[in-house]
């Protein structure tokens, strides 16, 4: 692994996407696989660049289903490897990650969204946040992570990477074109300060060949990769721990299948990233995720500041595992929940689940294909403390 | 008295035996399975290569799951058509893997066309083994790209209308270095071959003619005779005979992808180097 | 300063992003200043509506597009006509006469016509019209230094085109400042 190529701590303007490459370098991550797709080539072509300069592979692949195969191979390979798409390659990678949730393979995705279905357009979207928890066909869960800054895309990729390893999933950072392209001053901490996870090793707790089971020991379990001895099968039929594919019964599947949820889910606790705002005394709430939090912030300050509205915000980093139990408890009784979204209003659905019984009304405040503006998200919350 | 290959191979498991495979009796994947492991054996043992240095990838069909359910090697038994993909992965994760991809003619030549087609363009080093039987035979005899013409099966009841894919030209044309097709009546040529395409920088295609004795709907012993009858040796063939080619097509030289981008990494090694002797 | 915002608007092609970026990078790193550079164009390389903009704070910046703009660079008509109204009382607008037949009527803002195309003819060519009305666009800038400006240039331009690009720059800094003397005297 080269260093010299590698950014010195300090300040760099850079774009989200590209923000996202150097998070991926710093997080250890020298296979990247890619397909162009606006707004995410940035992401693609950043990896074409840095890659081979820190000593890693890059490789443009003929289409987003097999970029994200790939993604499969390397990470078995023993590598970190990440893919950059938009939201009409994110439906062609959903087999990949349905085999990377049964195989429990780490790998990163990032998703930088634009507005569908279809073609839709080449703007800011986040229609694809129902599709990364349950796009794939089958059960299990993922992680997903909503970055809303220049400098998220670049420490959200290392978290990704981390959750990755730490928790044997796949992890879709939902990005979108305004933070993608978004350009801002970007720090870049010491390589020493950075919080780095890699996988756990059998050869690290001393388990032999023999005694390895690829899916199962541990609710985590350990990963040997291929070319260490380790004669290690990766599956994608549902299978007993050690990768033996016979024998099926519902039992099997269901133990087999429950675990890897469970895995996530159980699990929601250590993963799940929230930030919140001005919540002592609220009678309504913003819960937003991604860029528009942005602009959620300056609507919940200009709104207290200038016309004294008791709202509170609340920004969900995680979008999946859905953290109910941490919102509940965040969440006291309002009159009021208002959901920004830039779709017709996605997660107001595990949200108005959660949270029935804590607010009187729940709003969704869609804006398609566009970041919100404050005026946008004032006008309704003002609309509807008039009702 | 044991068989040589199985030492390569799971006996047994947790789950109890695994052997014998579930493939059919007189299927041709098994003996295709076997001429690999030999060539695979004789070369860990005269160019003393690691065996955990090998990898097998296979992606959906009877051929497929050969892989990770019987072989005491590093495998993956991923999905229809993108075991190309996969093995692509691995080999940007680590170029050393010896990488074989067993795969059937509907998922090299169907579902996983484009991807087969990338990876001979760019010449990835690694040992494609088609098994191809003309149908799919684990769904239950359909047609397939590689289905002669006039052929019936379940999806063809009067008869294919469509042209037979050609695969070792396919190969040929998209940029693999070393192209041959031989039959599972040719053991030695085609053990050779294998070894021959393992051994070869760059990406070798070798196409095996496997009876499916159950959706042909005939016994395994008279498609071996007519593999046997109905093939000619290319080299050997004249104008106008109709028999089936087989031999090496093609065994060329050219540039492999990891030569060529390695490269591009040293050229920055290289100025790191620099710049630490200014 | 809480939060100062600069529009550029005009066609694909016409180097409106480029500016934008190096506004943004020159504010950024070069000022020790907060700023978020946002653009949005059309998927046609060239035609097709573009813009870009930069926020500028001393604190934080949450909303990082222009809700009201205190400078608008506007090298189209269309441009103009679709982003005149988000402009602030007594805020500045520069536009170039030879791309736009009409100019709102707007008594509360300050507007400066710099022939953007023109000038550039006599630089190299119209394609360096965005670097005049950066250059026009820096003399409304006065707390940011000519050298940091052309620093900002220096490292966002291919490096055979530097000379020529502040060349550019210069000119149109210099017909900016030969304009707001104008005004004054």
């Amino acid at each position: 692994m080269s260093n010299s190529h590698m950014l010195r701590p300090g300040s760099y303007y850079f774009q989200g996407n590209e923000a996202c490459i150097e998070g991926a370098i710093m997080a250890g991550s020298r296979v990247y696989a890619g397909y162009p797709i606006t707004p995410a080539t940035e992401v693609m072509e950043a990896a074409a660049r840095r890659f081979p300069q820190v000593g890693g592979r890059f490789i443009q692949m003929e289409d987003e289903i097999s970029s994200a195969c790939l993604l499969i191979g390397a990470s078995w390979g023993g590598a970190k490897a990440l893919t950059g798409t938009s939201s009409p390659g994110f439906s062609l990678m959903q087999e990949a990650i349905s085999f990377g949730i049964i195989s429990e393979t780490p790998f990163v995705i990032v998703d930088v969204q634009r507005p569908g279905p279809g073609q839709g357009y080449i703007t800011s979207g986040q229609e694809d946040v129902m599709q990364a928890r349950w796009g794939h066909h089958g059960e299990g869960s993922l992680i997903a992570l909503a970055p809303s800054s220049v400098q998220e895309m670049f420490d959200f990729t290392i978290l990704a990477f981390n959750y990755a390893e730490q928790w044997r999933t796949p992890v879709i950072l939902l990005a979108d074109e305004t933070v993608g392209h978004m350009r801002k001053r970007l720090k870049i901490p010491p390589l020493g300060e950075i919080n780095i996870v890699n996988r756990k090793k059998p050869q690290e707790m001393g388990i032999r060949p023999e005694d390895y089971l690829p899916f199962g020991g541990s609710e985590v379990p350990l990963m040997a990769n291929w070319g260490e001895g380790y004669n290690v099968n990766v599956v994608g039929l549902v299978h007993q721990p050690d990768g033996h594919v016979t024998r099926y019964s519902p039992e099997l599947d269901y133990q087999c299948i429950d675990r890897k949820l469970r895995k996530i889910e159980d699990n929601v606790d250590k993963i799940a990233k929230i930030d919140t705002r001005f919540m002592a005394d609220i009678e309504h709430l913003i819960i937003c995720y991604g860029t528009p939090s942005r602009t959620a912030l300056e609507a919940v300050m200009e709104a207290r500041e200038e016309k004294g509205v008791p709202i509170g915000y609340l920004r969900l980093i995680t979008l999946w595992p859905f953290p109910e139990g941490m919102l509940r408890k965040l969440i006291p009784q309002v009159d009021t929940i208002f959901v920004p979204e830039m779709n017709l209003g996605m997660m107001m659905h595990p949200i108005r689940e959660a949270l029935r019984d804590k607010a009187k009304r729940f709003v969704s405040i869609p804006s398609m294909g566009t970041l919100h503006s404050p005026d946008l998200i004032l006008s309704k919350i003002y609309e509807e403390l008039r009702k | 008295m044991k068989h040589p290959m199985l030492k390569y191979m799971k006996e047994t498991g947790p789950c109890g035996d695994r052997l014998p495979t579930i493939l059919c009796p007189g299927c041709g994947a098994g003996q295709v399975l076997n001429y690999t492991l030999h060539a695979v054996d004789q070369i860990i043992k005269e160019d003393k290569i690691a065996k955990e240095r090998f990898l097998f990838i296979s992606g959906i069909g009877c051929s497929s799951r050969l892989t990770t359910h019987y072989l005491n090697f590093d495998s993956a038994w991923t999905l229809h058509g993108r075991a190309p993909a996969v093995a692509t992965g691995a080999l940007l994760a680590n170029p050393e893997f010896k990488i074989i991809l067993f795969t059937g003619d509907g998922d090299v030549g169907a579902i996983g066309g484009n991807h087969f087609i990338h990876v001979c363009r760019r010449n990835l080093d690694m040992t494609i083994l088609c098994m191809n039987n003309a149908l799919y035979g684990m769904t239950g005899g359909q047609v397939a790209p590689t289905t002669p013409r006039g052929d019936y099966t379940t999806t063809t009841p009067y008869g294919n209308v469509e042209n037979s894919f050609v695969l070792c030209k396919l190969a040929e044309v998209a940029g693999a270095s070393y192209v041959a097709r031989w039959t599972t009546a040719h053991p030695q040529q085609a053990i050779r071959s294998i070894k021959h395409g393992i051994r070869k920088k760059g990406t070798s295609f070798i196409e095996i003619l496997s009876q499916c004795p159950v959706h042909a709907k005939k016994s395994a012993v008279e498609i071996l005779r007519s593999y046997k009858t109905k093939t000619v040796k290319a080299k050997n063939a004249e104008k106008g005979d109709n028999r089936i080619p087989i031999g090496e097509f093609l065994d060329i030289e050219q540039p492999e992808w990891f030569e060529s981008f390695q490269k591009i990494i040293d050229s920055f090694a290289s100025e790191e180097r620099k710049d630490q002797n200014e | 300063m809480k939060r100062y915002e600069i529009r550029i608007a005009g066609f694909g092609g016409q180097g409106v992003v480029t500016i934008g970026r190096i506004l943004g990078t020159t504010i950024s790193m070069y000022e020790g200043k907060n700023s978020v550079n946002t653009q949005s164009y059309g998927p046609e390389s060239r035609g097709g509506a573009c813009r870009s903009e930069v926020v500028i704070s001393d604190g934080e910046i949450f909303y990082p597009r222009v809700r009201m703009a205190d400078i608008l660079v506007a090298l189209s008509q269309v441009a103009l006509d679709t982003y005149i109204a988000d402009l602030k009382k007594g805020g500045i607008l520069i536009v170039d006469p030879g791309a736009v037949e009409s100019v709102p009527d707007r008594k509360d803002i300050t507007i400066f016509r710099v022939p953007t195309m023109e000038i550039a003819q006599k630089v190299g060519g119209v394609k360096f019209q965005n670097m005049i009305a950066l250059g026009a666009l820096s003399t409304q800038m006065d707390w940011v230094s000519q050298a940091s400006f052309e620093r900002g240039i220096s490292e966002g331009v291919p490096s055979k085109t530097i000379t020529v690009n502040l060349e550019a720059f210069r000119k149109g800094r210099e017909y900016g400042k030969n304009q707001s003397e104008k005004r004054k005297g």
